[in-house]
């Protein structure tokens, strides 16, 4: 087939070789020269008489001859002259009168006594079929796609009056079989290029779904373009008529659908050895999935591909990415250290950056994607020097990250000074990369730089032009951290002005504890009653089709709100609320350390013992929770000051919270608390200076909530 | 707005001048709005002669650089801007027409609203017509979200057969979620501001095959200016803060650091990438400008995403590319309709 096409490629540029052309037919040869003089000389009837002459011939085959001969030469006008003197409809009416009866539906195809009689009529056939395929190629490339398309489409038509049941596909003759899946893969493209897109989709699926005996190579070539007109003709297409449907089938509803299940199937067939392979195809179905955000489909169908198509590192780091956005971390994080292991390619810049991104996210593994972001960095030269800011950024999150994983003291502060010095090389590099400034923010907000914090949170809304969520909320946490808040409360209004309703969650928490810092009490309650409204009707309204912009990751959930309101009441000693509160939170949720912690202050010593214990069982679900911790060295330490025994425990506790995170305001006053109770004073002064002194750098809301 | 909803449904016409729409309106009033948006438009435009049907307005190259040049004014975006209350009106007319004629402007719209939010300049104007579109979709849908059921193949289709054990033809299939439920909005809320603009942009989409090449051109420079990645990687050293002049003065030279670089939320994303696609492969003919443009365009995004580390939008740029490689190699333009050309004919 290839080297057909050189050939074709090589006679398209100049007749040079025409001479070596010859016409043979009924036994006898002749050369093409006499006969392409006449034609150049215009005199068709006189080539045509040569060739009935020295060949044996009747009018039409040597007209469709020659017809072929001026194509073929180059010379589609030519052509198109000589076939215009064919009356070609004639020549299939006759056809359709010879063409075997229909009306012996049971003859099986196969019945060897008839070949002769078919093939002849399969070979007449041809002739006129060719000549008008002819016609309809001279057509196209004369820039006539309209009638180029009714001829092609002539062609179709006529195969289908001819053989009624369908080509014999035992004894087909192989110069017809060529001529109908040229046919039925130009038409299609001819209706394309002429613009009629309704046709194209027709002429397409008629080429899918009717019986043309294509071979799989032209099928598949078929079936890609019309995946691709689906996904980028920007035509929707309507849905597969009814007839074409087998019960139980499944019926594509809509173009990227059908765009999607032809690529599929395309992908089985060459992984099958069923087609030869093509590789745009894994690329448009890579562009459709991941235009619907179904990665992890993806991965699945590139998992599928035969070996040897892709090297292995191409497929893991192609893996790594879908399953990356599939939010499937860990598998691609595996996938990410296989393909930069030191025997593959350990430099490649996009496998170290997403690698060091995806291990920012979790502190276990921060360490490991400082060393990939730390190469990322180092290989980030030439063309590529662009990327050295996000490699710079990545190695301070990274490094951040890692700081919270509890070690000494002064390895976090190491920790925390060389994130910042990443970040602020990063910055460099990207001075407009709002996603940068705002890291840059938390990170010296959470070293409680609450100036520079506060900064780049304003520069963030700034440059996001208020667009994104977190940069309002961030503002608010710094600033309440400031101490300021009625400002917060300003910032937090101005952003409920600029979301939508059902945003609006995380914002009316936040309003409703700096109502509670500000001793306005009865406010409070008022936006925790509209939060809980809020929250409510999303529960009951949202199906799963809602993707919640800029919530996902940070959805207010009703417990909590329950547990606030409760917290709120039991400050205003409102015991019958707080009751009520903790019984709907109750509903919600069976054990809550924070939860029993409110219900502890609220019935006092009666139930601790119980509640202890029930605490100690959270723990052992959620080792790592500071909040619980703190939680239960806080019971532990109001009962020691009579139960002196529990004092140990809570100390271990709250000094564990504290290691995790250093900045915990309640582990330092409780700890202190302990201290007291065991008659440590110096001790317990230190860490109620600790926690006084944290209580005015203290975000209402941990800035660690928001990144 | 009621009628609007029902010619959306139908499908659309095949031609630019197709007016095959349902006649829904009787004629002689599609005729007499077509009439007073055509009077206003030519007391707004008179750098160029208004033609007199709107089938040729929306072919007219010199009317089209006019508006287009009106709505690059540094103002243009005001909430009083006779342009955009034009193009506001225009399009609640909810003649299909006249509508695409809106639609023909968005790549314009949309890139200079959103490169222009950090400027702090008044846009109601643009605004306006944005909120309009939103609203158009949001009620032809009734809000509701778009979806797509992800195949699978052990499911016999109507294009394969499957060896299978037939399974339950209920069995769940992979829903996904192309655009999401669409809330009414009355104003641009900021956080909601990428979502207004997608939506209007899934609406180009939807007419893009009517859209002339012009307004595509428009779109991937504006694309190219959200990316913020000045498309060639040996110039990323420069700050970006360095934007040609003449973009300075365009913008009245209020705005060194517009260097149009926005945040770029899979909401903008997803449909940006449909139109590049289309730009680079869906187009009827080879149009080489548009391809290139487009292809500039996929780059920076390319970019970008390498800058953001967003896998999704990565996979997306690097496959639209990388077709278009493979679409350059020689190699691949092979016809495969072009008979086989022996050297010996016989019949």
């Amino acid at each position: 087939m290839l080297g057909d096409q050189s050939s074709e490629l090589s006679e398209n540029n100049g007749e040079s070789e025409s001479p070596t052309l010859r016409l043979c037919a009924n036994g006898a040869c002749m050369k093409t020269t006499e006969v392409e003089a006449k034609l150049d000389e215009g005199n068709i009837q006189d080539a045509e008489s040569s060739l009935r002459e020295g060949l044996s011939l009747n009018s039409e085959e040597a007209r469709a001859l020659l017809g072929r001969l001026e194509y073929q030469r180059g010379n589609v006008e030519g052509a198109l002259r000589v076939f215009e003197g064919i009356d070609l409809q004639a020549a299939i009416q006759r056809l359709q009168v010879s063409a075997p009866p229909p009306e012996k539906p049971s003859t099986k195809k196969k019945v060897p006594r008839e070949q002769p009689q078919q093939s002849a009529s399969q070979h007449a056939a041809n002739l006129v079929l060719e000549a008008i395929y002819l016609k309809a190629k001279s057509l196209q490339k004369l820039g006539r796609t309209t009638e180029a398309a009714q001829e092609c489409k002539s062609v179709l038509d006529s195969v289908e009056k001819i053989f009624q049941q369908g080509i014999p596909d035992a004894q087909v003759d192989t110069r017809l079989q060529e001529t109908v899946s040229h046919a039925v893969e130009l038409l299609p493209a001819l209706w394309k290029e002429s613009g009629d897109y309704q046709e194209a989709i027709s002429a397409y699926r008629r080429a899918l779904l009717s019986q043309w005996s294509l071979d799989n190579d032209s099928c598949a070539r078929v079936q890609k373009d019309f995946a691709v007109f689906l996904l980028h003709s920007g035509v929707e297409a309507s849905p597969p008529s009814l007839g074409s449907q087998v019960e139980g089938s499944y019926v594509p509803r809509n173009n990227l659908e059908e765009a999607i299940l032809l690529l599929m199937i395309l992908l089985k067939k060459f992984n099958q050895g069923k087609a030869k392979w093509d590789p745009s195809v894994i690329e448009h179905l890579t562009f459709g999935l991941s235009l619907c955000s179904q990665t992890s489909v993806l991965a699945k169908q590139l998992e599928e591909v035969m070996p040897g198509v892709f090297s292995r590192v191409e497929r893991w780091n192609s893996l790594a990415l879908c399953y990356s956005a599939a939010g499937q971390t860990s598998a691609a994080v595996n996938l990410l250290r296989k393909s930069l292991h030191k025997h593959e390619q350990p430099d490649d810049l996009v496998a170290l950056l997403l690698a060091s991104k995806l291990c920012s996210e979790e502190p276990s593994l921060a360490g490991e994607g400082a060393g990939y972001a730390q190469r990322a960095v180092n290989n980030a030269q030439g063309m590529d020097e662009h990327l050295k800011g996000v490699g710079f950024r990545m190695l301070g999150l990274c490094l951040g990250k890692q700081a919270k994983v509890p070690t000494s003291d002064f390895e976090r502060s190491r920790l925390q000074s060389e994130s910042l010095k990443a970040l602020d090389g990063a910055i460099a590099f990207e001075h407009n990369n709002p996603d940068l400034i705002f890291e840059l923010g938390v990170q010296y907000a959470e070293q409680r730089n609450l100036k520079a914090a506060s900064r780049y949170a304003k520069e963030f809304i700034d440059a996001t032009g208020g667009s994104v969520l977190k940069g309002w909320r961030f503002l608010a946490l710094v600033l309440s951290a400031q101490q300021r808040f009625s400002e917060a409360e300003v910032v937090t209004d101005a952003a409920l002005d600029e979301t939508a309703k059902w945003d609006q969650g995380p914002l009316l928490r936040l309003k409703a504890k700096l109502k509670i810092s500000q001793s306005n009490p009865t406010e409070a309650v008022e936006t925790y009653r509209y939060l809980l409204a809020l929250v409510q009707a999303q529960r009951k309204s949202f199906g799963p089709l809602r993707t919640l912009s800029q919530m996902e990751e940070d959805k207010v959930n009703e417990f909590e709100v329950w547990h606030g309101l409760a917290y709120l009441y039991s400050s205003l000693s409102h015991w019958n609320d707080v009751e009520v509160c903790l019984k709907k939170a109750g509903e919600l949720k069976q054990y809550s350390a924070s939860m029993l912690h409110t219900e502890g202050k609220n019935q006092n010593t009666l139930l601790t013992t119980l509640l202890t214990s029930l605490c100690i069982n959270m723990l052992i679900f959620d080792e790592s929770s500071v909040p619980c911790k703190v939680a239960v060295g806080a019971l532990l330490s109001e009962r020691g000051k009579e139960h002196q025994p529990t004092l140990p425990v809570a100390r271990s506790l709250l000094s564990d919270a504290l290691r995790i995170d250093p900045t915990n305001r309640k582990a330092w006053y409780y700890l202190g608390l302990v201290h007291k109770y065991d008659g440590r004073i110096a001790d317990a002064t230190d860490c109620f200076q600790a926690a006084s002194m944290l209580e005015e750098s203290d975000p209402i809301e941990s800035f660690s909530t928001i990144l | 707005m009621s009628d609007s909803s029902s010619s959306h449904d139908s499908p659309p016409p095949p031609a630019i001048t197709g007016v095959s729409e349902p006649p829904v309106a009787n004629d002689s009033d599609t005729n007499a709005k077509c009439q007073t948006a055509l009077q206003s438009l030519s007391s707004i435009v008179t750098t160029a002669t208004i033609p007199p049907t709107i089938s040729l307005l929306l072919e007219d190259n010199a009317v089209s650089a006019a508006i287009s040049s009106l709505l690059q004014l540094p103002d243009s975006g005001a909430g009083d801007n006779n342009l955009c209350r034009w193009l506001y009106d225009t399009f609640q007319s909810s003649e299909p027409q006249l509508q695409l004629l809106v639609l023909r402007f968005v790549p314009l719209i949309a890139g200079l609203y959103l490169s222009r939010v950090p400027l702090r300049q008044p846009q109601a104007g643009f605004e306006a017509v944005l909120l309009a579109l939103y609203a158009h979709e949001t009620t032809s849908r009734a809000g509701q979200a778009v979806t797509v059921n992800i195949p699978d193949l052990s499911h016999a289709s109507i294009y394969h057969e499957s060896k299978g054990p037939a399974k339950n033809n209920s069995t769940c299939l992979n829903i996904a979620v192309i655009s999401s439920t669409l809330d009414p909005h009355g104003t641009v809320r900021s956080t909601r501001r990428a979502r207004i603009v997608g939506v209007a942009l899934e609406l180009y989409y939807g007419k893009i095959s009517m859209m002339p090449r012009e307004s595509k051109l428009n779109f991937c420079e504006s694309c190219e200016k959200w990316a913020g990645q000045n498309g060639e990687r040996e110039e990323e050293e420069q700050p970006r803060g360095l934007i040609p002049e003449e973009e300075s003065v365009a913008v009245g030279g209020r705005s060194e650091k517009d260097s149009g670089r926005i945040p770029l939320p899979w909401e903008l994303v997803q449909p940006i990438l449909r139109i590049l696609g289309h730009c680079l492969m869906g187009m009827k003919g080879e149009d080489r400008e548009v391809c290139e443009a487009a292809s500039k365009a996929c780059q920076s995004l390319y970019l970008r995403s390498l800058h953001d580390i967003n896998p999704k939008a990565i996979l997306a740029t690097g496959s639209l590319l990388r077709l278009r490689e493979m679409a350059l190699d020689p190699k691949n333009q092979v016809d495969h309709t072009e008979i086989s050309s022996d050297n010996v004919l016989s019949v």
